[in-house]
């Protein structure tokens, strides 16, 4: 039975922390995949909302990979990426709402199975009301 | 450096994402199936009420089984009716290709004035459309299933949803919440969304 592929995001930056206008750059590394098995890779930067409501999302940069066409280096295959962000919506942690920020990877398989992977990181710095913050 | 609050790298796992119809799988209740009612439902003609009071699961049985009727070949159009929505939005009849009439599915069929539910019950006989649909009481079709939850279910959807955080939150907090709210598993969770919010938001 074939291993479930691992997937890592990086970003080239010391914290996750960005404001509008920076260029987010990293690299997702993708392990223990047979490449017969991976249809496709797709990588997506995007937000969303996160609360008790109705879901929100748009995606800011989009790309579809192939295995073939990255290159692969100590068991590994690397997918490389870099956008500029955009100047809004900022990232925010209210208590019936938060707009999460992420970098998220997924791996198409065969047989319609699917491998994701997020991290997350802060675009701007919102204000955040009194009594939420720490 | 910013002064803006923490920045979590995890979810409440309360949230919408995880506990809308369709996320959480749907635990059946004791002696009944997927099967069962897939079975029920081909003997009566496609025709069906799921019932339950709010907060029961209704609407998360729905997304488990719509993907099983249309894994039959029967196509399945959802209609999700909320406070006042008195008539079916536009278009009815859908436009279909299917070689097979589609299965309308009602969620939250009670919405509806009488005068549409009649007829939306003729236009469906008439076209051989089959029809299932969600209420909290009878509405006079076969009954498929009659959600009751219990406070062993609701500590059951709990621990799934803290799969990666076991013991986030106790039986006794989950008991207390599933009281507050006479078995609404709905508003159980919100609150639970809000008692993580409490507990976790600062976590970083």
């Amino acid at each position: 039975m074939p291993s479930q592929p691992r997937i890592t995001i990086r970003l080239e930056s010391n914290g996750r922390s960005f404001e509008p206008g920076d260029t987010l750059r990293g690299q997702y590394w993708l392990e223990g995949a047979a490449p017969e098995d991976v249809k496709a890779v797709e990588l997506s930067v995007l937000w969303y909302t996160e609360g008790k409501g109705e879901e929100d999302m748009a995606v800011h940069f989009f790309r579809r990979d192939s295995l073939d066409q990255l290159p692969y280096a100590a068991g590994r295959w690397i997918g490389a990426f870099s956008t500029v962000l955009p100047y809004s919506p900022w990232s925010y942690q209210g208590l019936i709402l938060k707009i999460v920020w992420c970098v998220r990877v997924r791996v198409f398989l065969a047989r319609g199975k699917q491998v994701v992977e997020e991290l997350r990181f802060r675009l701007g710095s919102a204000w955040v009301p009194k009594g939420i913050s720490k | 450096m910013s002064t803006a609050g923490s920045f979590s790298t995890s979810s409440n796992p309360f949230s919408s994402r995880f506990v809308r119809p369709g996320a959480i799988p749907f635990f059946f209740p004791e002696g009944c199936s997927l099967e069962q009612i897939l079975e029920r439902l081909q003997q009566t003609g496609w025709q069906g009420q799921i019932l339950g009071a709010h907060g029961s699961g209704k609407s998360a049985l729905l997304a488990q089984l719509i993907p099983a009727i249309q894994a039959t070949g029967r196509p399945t159009v959802l209609y999700e009716l909320h406070e006042g929505c008195r008539q079916l939005p536009a278009p009815f009849p859908p436009p279909t290709e299917a070689a097979q009439p589609p299965v309308i599915i009602i969620d939250g069929y009670e919405q509806l004035s009488r005068w549409n539910r009649f007829r939306l019950r003729r236009q469906c006989r008439q076209w051989q459309f089959g029809l299932v649909v969600t209420a909290h009481r009878s509405v006079g079709l076969p009954e498929l299933v009659r959600l009751r939850p219990d406070l062993h279910l609701a500590q059951k959807i709990v621990q799934w949803l803290l799969r990666d955080s076991p013991g986030a939150i106790t039986p006794e907090e989950t008991a207390a919440a599933y009281h507050a709210h006479h078995g609404d598993l709905r508003e159980m969770l919100f609150d639970l969304y809000d008692l993580w919010e409490q507990r976790f938001r600062d976590r970083a």
